[in-house]
């Protein structure tokens, strides 16, 4: 027959159990939270044709038009809200890892066909994040349960790629 | 040899004609009594009236009639009749104490004590479902040993996962009809009103030898109140309200949600016909942003008795819904996040506006005949529909799904404790759809039509070896889907229970469950969050062998546990699988699912107290293939405890529930987000004055806020309390 210490012991363990809150009120980029976080900086005009913009990473640099598809986090995120002036902050949600490009992405008003054959004709690099020491190259960024932040990039709509300039030939 | 010679004279006179016994049976306070009496040495069978009459047709000679009713010693008499006699005989039955075991109806298809189950078996009673103030079958499941639901997907011993509740692999039944979707294979958990449900029974582990399809993981019986004769109604009002959100930041609107309802239940029963018929409804406002819910409902039941013997039995019901629908909560950027990673009691913006309409109905007619006390036979058909409609800012998704459904099923119980049954099922279902239509555009609003038939027949027999039960038996079904054949698939399951004198009851069984793919799996073509969601027309059926060690004991007149061992290895499993940015559904996954099962049940050290304990340790993981190493399979917790108490003084009752589940080791979306382990704390009381019932239900009290699925809040603290008035 269970006695009164075992019961007390239950409640114990529920206790203990219970004691975690839950989710919590979590800020952009806080220390805990696996995300890459920064600012990034508007130049150009945005065309008149914008669905929106969005930031997207990469664990290793695309080598061919199917890498494309292994970008992080799946499903994309929202794009970054209007207006696109001046400067905003963001902040990308990742598993832990190494990212070798992070990079913008400009989506233009329409749908992607089966098998995404127009996706020339509707996304474009608009930009991405640099190496320090070598601003020609993309930034390499590690997340390990915590937010790196200061990963500041220039979104530059008047110097917009469409993929093909990375994998030629272009239509 | 003296034996035979004796029983010759009676199956002589016998053959000459019948004779009429009449009379009635009443208690030691001449009360009338429903008792049941029965010829022992030969055919006879019949049932007292609500008046304790009763008349029962006997062969003509030596006859022995043994008279019993629940409660009850039974009485056996002796009476020597010529052909055309009528005789008048009385009975009075003294009390007994009988130690009443659960009866269930599901494990096996037939009535059978819950010792002689060869597999695990979570019964929710009527009890249990009447303690809490709860509106769906689901919520009062919910809390079953091994049984977990992700947000409104059931799983048993992490069966299902979580697929946006489509192909269910647990199989529901209402009164033993198939009750799952036509077109997505998933649950409509308030298709049956609640309070129309006398008791689930929750049969775990791979059920296809006996209910085919679906029943990969498990199979829930819904079982519905029997009519009582006479005139009697319930009227059930529901009142709640929502708690807010612990934090301002998290704040989405200025008061406070609420939910009320009404239900209303009359029926009328003589000895011959009875009928129920419940309607009723109920408004929420949701915990969260973009959560407003109708819901209406009615169903009725009718009953013929025609004879002792046989019973016809038609049921059906109708619920519809109009709900807003939440899709994922915001996150950066994606609704005004204040400065916020995620606001989880708000929405997507994109998602702004969504809600569905779904309709769901279904009817039932049964015709059950004992005829004799060695055989007897059930004839069933039934028909399901789904209509749901999903409003959404990029366009519509629709489907009107039917399911069909015959079974044939003989019960033969030969002497020396045998039972064998047999039967044969089939089953049409169809859907009309603009989005599980095959089609390999998803921007395309094409209407198709596809269908998939089933059909069956299965044998399961049980025989009693001096202590030992064993059971065999075996399913075949042969599936086709818009005419060109699926598969056939072979299920067989076999089992064994050993009572022991000190260690309790043994039990042991192996069995092979299978689940053909839904019409939406293989057709599903469209967008979630953007992604296409292409078809795949080639899905094989998936297939798994469950094995299970069990063990029921008393291990004092306070305390009963129940352990069992399980072992499932799937083959084939239908996951979606996201592949060069688009989401399909393959199979791919051959995964194992082990673990433990354990429930200990205390009645002590105060009077009044029940105590239960409930824990599941779940290792579910999918095995390694092409170029994917072995990891965890998502959606399943490894943790899953629960601690229930109980306690009744007189007309008060209180009690509460504790579930934890843990953090789930893997999703197979937004996997970045952050998870938590489940800690929900129920609080709950009752008191009864007369014809009146008050129950009261504080749903996860302590408010934790947490997700079961990625970027869907689970429900906060929500206070619920029902008041029932029954004639």
């Amino acid at each position: 027959m269970p006695n009164r210490r075992s019961y007390a012991a239950l409640l114990a363990l529920v206790g203990v159990v219970a004691c975690n809150e839950g989710l919590q009120p979590t800020p952009l980029c806080a220390p805990n939270a696996a995300a890459i976080c920064g600012r990034v900086t508007f130049q150009g005009t945005e065309p008149d044709s914008t669905e929106g913009v969005l930031i997207v990473a990469y664990p290793t640099f695309p080598q061919s038009r199917n890498d494309l598809l292994t970008f992080q986090p799946f499903p994309p995120p929202p794009s970054l809200p209007r207006p696109f002036a001046g400067s905003q902050f963001y902040s990308l949600p990742l598993r832990n890892g190494r990212y070798e490009w992070v990079v913008a992405v400009w989506k233009k008003v329409g749908a992607f066909a089966p098998g995404f054959g127009n996706a020339d004709s509707l996304l474009k690099e608009a930009g991405f994040y640099r190496d320090q020491t070598n601003p020609t190259a993309p930034g390499v960024v590690v997340v390990h349960d915590s937010s790196s932040d200061s990963v500041n990039f220039v979104i530059d709509f008047g110097n917009m790629h469409p993929i093909c300039t990375y994998f030629p030939p272009c239509p | 040899m003296l034996g035979a010679l004796a029983i010759l004279p009676l199956r002589a006179a016998s053959a000459q004609g019948t004779a009429d016994l009449y009379g009635s049976v009443r208690d030691s306070s001449s009360q009338p009594l429903r008792a049941t009496l029965r010829v022992v040495n030969g055919d006879g069978v019949s049932v007292a009236d609500a008046q304790g009459h009763y008349r029962l047709s006997v062969p003509a000679g030596l006859v022995i009639v043994r008279v019993g009713s629940l409660g009850f010693q039974s009485l056996d008499d002796t009476v020597t009749l010529a052909a055309g006699d009528s005789l008048e005989r009385d009975y009075q039955l003294v009390p007994a104490v009988v130690l009443l075991q659960p009866v269930i109806v599901t494990a096996a298809k037939h009535s059978q004590r819950l010792s002689q189950v060869v597999t695990s078996v979570a019964l929710v009673s009527d009890t249990d479902l009447a303690r809490r103030a709860v509106t769906t079958v689901d919520e009062a499941v919910d809390k079953a040993p091994g049984v977990q639901f992700l947000n409104g997907q059931v799983n048993i011993r992490g069966s299902s996962g979580y697929v946006q509740g489509l192909g269910s692999r647990v199989l529901m039944l209402v009164d033993g009809v198939p009750a799952n979707q036509g077109d997505r294979g998933g649950i409509n958990w308030d298709l049956v009103p609640l309070e129309d449900v006398a008791r689930v029974e929750v049969v775990k582990g791979a059920g296809s030898a006996l209910y085919g399809s679906a029943a990969l993981g498990g199979v829930v019986n819904v079982i519905t109140r029997e009519i009582p004769t006479g005139f009697h109604a319930r009227v059930r009002a529901l009142g709640g309200a929502y708690a807010d959100p612990p934090h301002d930041i998290w704040k989405f609107r200025d008061y406070t949600g609420a939910q009320e309802g009404l239900d209303v239940t009359a029926s009328y029963g003589t000895d011959v016909v009875r009928g129920s018929y419940t309607a009723g409804g109920w408004h929420s406002d949701g915990y969260r942003e973009q959560d407003r819910r109708n819901h209406w409902q009615t169903a009725g039941k009718a009953q013929w008795l025609p004879s002792p013997a046989t019973r016809v039995t038609t049921s059906g019901s109708w619920a519809s819904d109009q709900y807003e629908t939440p899709l994922i909560w915001c996150t950066q950027g994606s609704c005004n996040d204040r400065g916020q990673a995620f606001q989880p009691f708000m929405i997507d913006a994109s998602g702004r506006g969504a809600f569905t309409r779904s309709d769901k109905g279904y009817l039932a007619a049964t015709v059950e005949r004992r005829v004799s006390e060695r055989f007897a036979w059930q004839a069933r058909g039934s028909w399901g529909r789904t209509h749901f409609t999903d409003f959404q800012p990029t366009g519509d998704d629709w489907g009107v799904a039917n399911r069909y459904g015959v079974e044939f099923r003989g019960e033969v119980t030969p002497p020396g404790d045998r039972v064998v049954t047999v039967g044969a099922e089939g089953s049409f279902s169809d859907v009309r759809t603009n989005i599980f239509t095959g089609d390999t555009n998803p921007t395309s609003n094409v209407v198709r039509t596809h269908d998939q038939r089933e059909l069956a027949a299965y044998a399961e027999g049980e025989r009693q070896v001096g202590t030992v039960r064993l059971a065999a038996g075996a399913r075949i079904d042969h599936i086709d889907v818009d005419g060109g054949g699926l598969a056939t698939v072979l299920s067989p399951r076999f089992g064994v229970v050993l009572p022991t004198a000190r260690v309790g009851v043994w039990r042991a069984s192996a069995g092979r469950g299978f689940r053909a793919p839904s019409l939406a799996e293989r057709f599903v073509s469209t967008f979630v969050q953007g992604i296409p969601v292409v078809p795949n027309p080639n899905l094989r059926p998936e297939t798994a062998w469950s094995v299970e060690l069990g063990n029921a004991a008393t291990l004092s007149s306070a305390v009963r546990t129940d352990a069992a061992l399980f072992w499932t290895e799937a083959y084939d499993l239908i996951e979606p699988t996201v592949d060069s940015g688009r989401i399909q559904f393959r199979n791919v996954t051959r995964a194992r699912l082990a673990g433990v099962d354990l429930a200990v049940t205390a009645t002590a050290p105060v009077a009044g107290l029940t105590t239960t304990l409930s824990y599941t340790f779940l290792h579910a993981r999918e095995l390694a293939h092409d170029s994917v190493p072995e990891r965890p399979l998502a959606f399943r917790p490894r943790h899953l405890l629960t601690l229930s108490a109980d306690y009744q003084h007189g007309a008060i009752g209180v009690g509460g529930d504790f579930r934890y589940t843990s953090r789930l080791d893997r999703v197979d979306i937004y996997e970045p987000d952050p998870r938590v382990a489940e800690k929900v704390l129920d609080l709950r009381a009752s008191a009864v004055w007369g014809a009146w019932m008050l129950r009261a239900q504080l749903a996860n009290a302590l408010n934790y806020i947490y997700s079961q699925v990625p970027r869907t809040l689970a429900p906060v603290r929500t206070l619920a309390a029902t008041i029932t008035w029954t004639y």
